[in-house]
């Protein structure tokens, strides 16, 4: 019976909330529990429940530059959400399950690297803490993360831009049409990772029959050949039929179906806001999906039995596939140089807004591009919450596999804007040796987190 | 006057106690015929005092255990209404069972209507099958009964005599697969139990008894025996809750783990904060997961008389009997053996202890001594981990609220009770290991029938309510009622619970035991659509207070 067990950590958090009539509040989940109770699928024997736990402070430094520190951005509902996938992850690598479920509030595919606030109802992105943690404490290299929100993940895009061992795959609905207004197949990756992000733009009303053409014509054929060691899914369910925020028709029995194709190591919730008429259904579908049973009886109530598409909008999808099988085909053989210049550094503007928190951002990214490692990243952020003066931050980050000399510059560079005044605060994020540390200017002060060493 | 009785499977013990002291004892075996034992065990404590002077007895019995374990009752059909969700080829019930269509929703609201013509169907093809007993259960007929009882109505019109059990009125909590299990043994077990009680009630009045009688239930809370009719199943497995109140009643509270050594099974419980634990789902009976609230308890399967035999180099202890222990004249060595070579107990035959240690060890060239100790080690060790896990299962269930994770801490017991007859022997050695104190409480031998003698009547009552649609249920009631008022809201709620909880204790003649009244469960929910607040979902618990009636031996202080 070993390894045949599918996880699942329930964590509603009926007690936190954005706001009182948020979408994202204490209800959301509360008839998805209902759904699930009375079926009775927690007494399955291939379905095991575990109790969650809180993710540390310091896993989230691992990833995110939280300003002015980690403590100010996260409710401890958030380090519960986080610390529910690294814990299934943990079972998984262990091989306790075969795969598991974080059914698990609040969402983060939104949240990016530095974080001055919620946008997108996020404020951490549980993905891609738990992407670190596997990296840090279980030596996992290749990792591919499959967003199935309506929404562009444009948070988990942002911190995987650069890193050539993480393929980011997002098919959403056509940001033009809705939040965040990114994910065109242009979106590519950085010089160090080019096409290891793909983002595939679904026109708006598209159903099942569509979605399942690019699962089985773009995403796994990249997939295989990409050979993940870890498959994670951004589980959003708003590309719902029912959903108010999405215009997508897809069905319960569609996403229990690419659940199934995907086969991923574990399923994190994402988005999904109907929260009567999709989420219990839909949920279900997919825990009886990843636990290998029949999900064909799960049927909304208003489940409109098949739908006829536009042909003019498949069309436009199959295009976009064919566009991008070709990207990821060449991937290999095109000139970086053409794309992304010559220079010793790729950098690029980002105007950033929280739509939660109201608050505009304005970063200047820098990669430097080394023949030697994926290159160290700095961020020059600066913020503006509409009163006061905006904030200011400078953020260096060393990859997991840096070479020397990145390693050496990225340290000069925090200790240059150390010195300089219009900096607020300023960190060093060293995964390579897993430190974080945070200048204080006003303090004068240095924060240091080194966290556990592996194996504690 | 108190009496606690426990009917037991090769025991049958009873107490009297006289204000919080234990005035006679008895043990006596328990035979085929169940009542014969119970009146032997009366007769015995009662000897020169009035039946007139006993205010209340209590038992409790391994009746219903007994019928579902060796199926002692007639073929019940179910009638089921699953809707969509789960493949129905996932639920395997023991039984013929029908499909028919029809679906409610977790809200209660119709979303695929019934088919008569498919009740008359299956209603058919049960009687043509022999069947006259039939379970209807719903998906979420705890929200939503109307389903439920429109195919009762109509099976009841097609066969007027026919025995009907409906899975709202059985249990109220979520769980479509174990509400259809819970109400199949009710309506297997109903007439059988029926029976045995007019039985117990005729033999307790011929001994002059004019006290309530009430019977024990798995979740240590007792229930008027006239009121269990409609509950029957969740009389089963109250031995163990016995014990383990019977240990409440006779220690100060605490943190305690209460291992109660039989002959064959080792049945462990945990008491945190003075109460017993509850399991965190319902009891699995006959290997079927049921409704039924019970005390988490975890029955290993070794105890006194449990089988040791050599294995090549290895000593092992099985989990059967094969009789008395070897120096009580038994056939084979058992870890009871081992305790009399170590001097742990005075049972049996000291030399024939050492025989029984000498046949095991001899082939390993191993001496009496090193022998029994590796068996009691044995022991102690299957118990201490056992303990230990049974801790880490309780710190490992799931949270749904931030301040539920954030609360949990790890909690660890502080001494180690022992009771039943094996318990001398091994609880100083288990408690060492676990760092506890050992104790072994005056009584111990009949802590079961103590704990049943002063467990506490309980009744609950949850309350849902949805104001958006205008309704309250009662959940242990299936009782669905219109809300009017527009404002309704958690106090509201709270004391209309109240109401109906004084209400259904008035109908079990229970109206003292209302003070004190616990609120268990307080949820509410706003229900937001469109940014604005359209209503809500309330669900409240009340229930009589949980525990026992007083310490035993302490001069009978009221706790």
């Amino acid at each position: 019976m070993k390894n045949k067990k599918t996880g699942l950590v329930f964590f509603p958090a009926f007690d936190w909330a954005i706001s009182p009539t948020h979408p994202e509040r204490e209800e959301r989940l509360l008839y998805t529990r209902d759904q699930i109770f009375e079926e009775g699928v927690l007494d399955l024997p291939e379905i095991e429940e575990y109790a969650p736990r809180l993710a540390t402070i310091h896993d989230i430094a691992r990833v995110h530059f939280c300003v002015p520190r980690v403590q100010s951005q996260v409710t401890e509902a958030h380090l519960i959400a986080a610390g529910s996938a690294t814990l299934l992850a943990d079972a998984i690598v262990h091989g306790e399950l075969k795969n598991g479920f974080a059914l698990v509030r609040p969402p983060g595919h939104h949240a990016m690297r530095v974080v001055h606030g919620n946008r997108g109802f996020c404020n951490i992105n549980n993905e891609a803490i738990l992407v670190e943690y596997l990296r840090r404490h279980h030596g996992i290299k290749r990792i591919a993360i499959v967003d199935s929100d309506v929404h562009h993940g444009d948070g988990t895009q942002d911190i995987f831009y650069h890193d050539p061992d993480v393929l980011f795959i997002s098919f959403h609905q056509d940001g033009r049409t809705i939040y965040p207004g990114t994910g065109f197949p242009n979106e590519l990756g950085g010089p160090g990772a080019y096409a290891r992000t793909i983002n595939i733009p679904l026109p708006p009303g598209l159903g099942d029959e569509t979605f399942h053409y690019v699962v089985d014509n773009l995403i796994l054929p990249i997939l295989e050949d990409f050979k993940p060691e870890f498959i994670i899914n951004s589980a959003g369910q708003d590309n719902h039929f029912t959903d108010p925020l999405g215009s997508m028709r897809f069905t319960a029995r569609g996403y229990a179906e690419f659940t199934r194709k995907l086969n991923p190591h574990l399923a994190v919730l994402e988005g999904g806001y109907a929260i009567e008429t999709a989420l219990p259904y839909v949920n279900l579908a997919i825990l009886l999906a990843l636990a290998g049973h029949d999900y064909s009886y799960v049927r909304e109530p208003e489940w409109p039995g098949t739908m006829p598409e536009n042909p003019e909008r498949v069309a436009r999808v199959q295009r976009v596939v064919e566009q991008l099988r070709n990207v990821w085909e060449n991937r290999d053989r095109v000139d970086l140089d053409k794309i992304f210049g010559t220079g010793t550094f790729f950098q690029r503007r980002k105007h950033i807004y929280y739509d939660t928190d109201y608050i505009e951002e304005e970063q200047l990214e820098r990669v430097r591009r080394c023949p030697n490692c994926p290159g160290y990243i700095t961020i020059d952020s600066r913020a503006d919450h509409g009163y006061g003066h905006p904030s200011r931050v400078f953020c260096v980050s060393i990859p997991f596999t840096a070479c020397g000399t990145c390693q050496t510059e990225a340290y000069d560079a925090y200790e240059q804007a150390r010195g300089l005044v219009q900096y607020q605060f300023v960190y060093l994020q060293d995964k390579s040796t897993d430190t974080f540390l945070a200048f204080d200017q006003d303090k004068a002060q240095e924060w240091v987190s080194e966290g556990p060493r592996v194996g504690e | 006057m108190y009496i606690g009785i426990d009917v037991g499977g090769t025991c049958t013990d009873a107490v009297l106690l006289d204000r919080g002291l234990v005035r006679a004892m008895a043990k006596v075996p328990t035979r085929e015929d169940l009542l014969s034992s119970l009146l032997e065990a009366l007769d015995e404590i009662m000897k020169g005092v009035e039946g007139e002077l006993v205010e209340r007895v209590v038992f409790s019995t391994t009746v219903i255990t007994n019928l579902i374990a060796e199926k002692k009752y007639d073929p019940v059909g179910l009638i089921l209404m699953p809707g969509p969700g789960l493949s129905p080829s996932l639920y395997r019930f023991p039984t013929d069972t029908h499909i028919i269509q029809g679906a409610i929703d977790y809200r209660g609201r119709e979303i695929i209507p019934l088919r008569l013509t498919e009740v008359d169907q299956a209603a058919a093809e049960l009687a043509a099958r022999g069947y006259r007993k039939v379970a209807v259960v719903g998906k979420f007929s705890c929200r939503n009964h109307r389903h439920e009882k429109e195919v009762a109505a109509r099976v009841l019109w097609n066969y007027p005599d026919w025995h009907v059990e409906l899975g709202h009125q059985v249990a109220g909590q979520l769980n479509f697969p174990r509400r259809v299990v819970s109400t199949y043994l009710t309506c297997a077990t109903r007439e059988k139990y029926q029976f045995f009680v007019r039985s117990v009630q005729e033999a307790i009045s011929q001994r002059g008894i004019k006290g309530a009688i009430f019977i024990l239930k798995a979740d240590g809370g007792t229930l008027p025996l006239e009121s269990s009719l409609e509950v029957p199943v969740e009389t089963i497995f109250s031995g163990p809750a016995a014990s383990t109140l019977g240990v409440q009643a006779l220690t100060p509270p605490g943190e305690t783990a209460v291992v109660d050594i039989g002959g064959t099974t080792t049945d462990l419980a945990l008491i945190l904060s003075g109460q017993p634990l509850l399991a965190s789902r319902g009891a699995r009976v006959d290997d079927m997961l049921t409704h039924v609230r019970a005390l988490a308890v975890k029955s290993v399967p070794v105890g006194g008389d449990s089988v040791v035999e050599r294995v090549g180099k290895d000593i092992i202890i099985y989990s059967e009997r094969l009789g008395a222990p070897y120096c009580l004249g038994g056939p084979l060595p058992t870890p009871t053996d081992a305790l009399r070579v170590l001097g742990l107990t005075r049972l049996g035959d000291a030399d024939r202890a050492r025989e029984a240690m000498q046949m095991l060890g001899a082939p390993l060239g191993l001496s009496v001594a090193e022998v029994a100790s590796r068996v009691t080690t044995r022991v102690i060790e299957t118990i201490t981990r056992e303990i230990e896990a049974m801790f880490s299962r309780w710190e490992q269930e799931p949270a749904y609220r931030v301040w539920e994770v954030l609360q949990k801490k790890k909690v660890r017991p502080s001494t180690v009770v022992g009771v039943g007859g094996g318990a001398a022997g091994f609880v100083s050695q288990i408690a060492a290991r676990l760092g506890c104190y050992p104790v072994i409480p005056p009584y111990a031998p009949v802590a079961n029938a103590i704990g049943a003698a002063v467990a506490r009547p309980t009744l609950q009552v949850t309350l849902r309510a949805d104001t958006e649609q205008g309704f309250y249920i009662i959940l242990e009631e299936g009782y669905q009622g219109k809300i009017t008022e527009r404002s309704f809201n958690e106090e509201n709620a709270l004391e209309l619970a109240k109401e109906w909880l004084c209400k259904r204790a008035a109908r079990h003649g229970l109206e003292d035991c209302v003070e004190g009244l616990e609120v268990t469960r307080r949820e509410v929910f706003n229900m937001v659509r469109d940014w604005v607040t359209v209503g809500r979902l309330i669900d409240v618990t009340v229930q009589t207070r949980r525990g026992i009636l007083y310490h035993v031996g302490a001069g009978g202080t009221s706790e």
